[in-house]
């Protein structure tokens, strides 16, 4: 990795955590869709990060959201099981073509399916978490899961929407 | 033993991942931990900062609505005033008790904003942007946050136009707060338009600069004690009875926005009282 590469890695981080502390929080659509756009900061971190780092990020990620919503342990598990599974979901997802040589994570070198499905996967079990955690029980389920399937649509599609406008 | 530490060393990663995972958990579950309450929360320094900043983007888009709400908010307060202090005069004299309709006469209909104004020619007339559909009638009594504005001329169904205080023939009966003198404020030299003049206060009291005017009691339009104006200067002439006073008005008219509307319910029968005696005087 060269310092271009560092910077623009620490830059889109940060970019995400902010968007989502600025802007994302306040976005909620319905009562039921919210947009957990920091997600994002650790999907795209580079794919040949060593997996202590990435636990170590994902926690702080984690611990700044929580900080700014006062829910301090909530994003913080989520995002660290995240960042715990993702070497696990890219090696089964692109078992082959990492083999091909660097590989980055965006639209345009994995191709929109793949792309799609990898951060589908994340996202989804980020939210199973987040609001089954925070919901506390299966007692409201049918709301709860109403709620994981609207957010993981908005999140999805905000997350897209920010990968079309950066390189 | 050795095994032990390769069995670490090789599964670092997770472990460190089930610790991270407990940690968060214990910090969720015992949501008033020591971290949280400490150090972890939007009181922190770095963060209500950040969340001010924040905040003062946002609530600055939301200043109309936010203007809004408190000029509804006065209304409300206004008409609860005005009734509160009706109900029990400051001055009147024990075991006098206001009639309930006559204590709830005012009632402060509606906000309206205003849209055109003048203050430079002999008779002035503001143009509001509400009309009968609002509850606006003719002859309603207009003031603004800082003191009287004016009374209803003519309204339509959106719009209404008001005679401004600043108009040659309109009066105001006004009484001087601190002696309790009445008389007529009128907007006589017709050039600048922050003075009004006070007619008819008798020269053997004492006035001083800087004395507040507010509405009299006697007023129709009027409820009792809205600003009017301060005493700006005074002066006698030699053969008058009375003071020449300017009043140096409450209400700023070149930046008048919002004005509040307020409705005497008993108005009809006192003027149809009144009126009843003029026969008799012929």
């Amino acid at each position: 990795m060269n310092p271009t590469e560092i910077i623009r890695t620490v830059v889109r981080w940060l970019v995400y955590v902010l968007l989502h502390i600025f802007v994302a929080r306040h976005l909620v659509l319905f009562d039921y869709a919210f947009c957990f756009i920091y997600v994002g900061a650790i999907l795209f971190l580079p794919i040949e990060i060593n997996l202590t780092a990435l636990l170590f990020i994902g926690f702080f990620t984690g611990v700044i959201i929580d900080t700014f919503d006062n829910t301090l342990g909530l994003h913080t598990s989520a995002s660290v099981l995240i960042a715990y599974l993702r070497p696990i979901i890219i090696k089964y997802q692109l078992g082959q073509k990492l083999t091909e040589g660097r590989l980055q994570l965006s639209i345009k070198e994995l191709g929109f399916p793949t792309f799609l499905s990898y951060i589908l996967m994340l996202i989804s079990i980020h939210h199973m978490v987040l609001f089954l955690v925070e919901a506390g029980s299966l007692r409201l389920f049918p709301y709860t899961f109403l709620k994981i399937v609207c957010s993981l649509v908005f999140t999805t599609m905000t997350i897209i929407l920010t990968r079309l406008f950066s390189r | 033993m050795l095994q032990l530490f390769e069995f670490i060393g090789r599964n670092r990663n997770f472990i460190l991942f089930v610790l991270l995972e407990v940690f968060s958990f214990w910090l969720l579950v015992n949501n008033n931990n020591y971290w949280s309450v400490e150090y972890f929360n939007t009181a922190n320094t770095l963060s209500a900062k950040s969340l001010e900043l924040s905040n003062a983007a946002r609530e600055y888009t939301n200043l109309r609505n936010v203007n809004a709400a408190l000029a509804e908010e006065n209304r409300r307060l206004n008409e609860l005033i005005t009734r509160l202090q009706q109900q029990k005069p400051a001055n009147a004299p024990v075991g006098y008790q206001a009639d309930s309709a006559f204590a709830n006469r005012y009632k402060f209909v509606t906000i309206a904003k205003v849209i055109e104004n003048s203050t430079h020619r002999a008779d002035n007339y503001l143009t509001i942007d509400k009309g009968y559909a609002d509850g606006i009638k003719e002859g309603m009594g207009v003031v603004s946050a800082t003191g009287v504005v004016g009374k209803v001329k003519i309204c339509n169904k959106n719009f209404s136009v008001i005679t401004s205080i600043l108009h040659s023939q309109f009066m105001v009966s006004t009484k001087l707060l601190r002696s309790g003198d009445q008389g007529t404020a009128k907007w006589e030299n017709n050039t600048t338009p922050s003075l009004i003049q006070l007619k008819d206060i008798s020269r053997y009291t004492t006035i001083m600069k800087g004395d507040t005017a507010v509405t009299s009691d006697q007023n129709v339009v009027f409820p009792p004690g809205i600003a009017v104006g301060i005493v700006k200067s005074f002066r006698v002439a030699p053969d008058q009875a009375f003071f020449d006073i300017d009043l140096k008005l409450s209400t700023d008219f070149s930046k008048i926005s919002y004005v509040y509307l307020v409705e005497n319910k008993l108005l009809e029968q006192q003027q149809s009282l009144q009126e009843s005696l003029t026969p008799k005087r012929k």
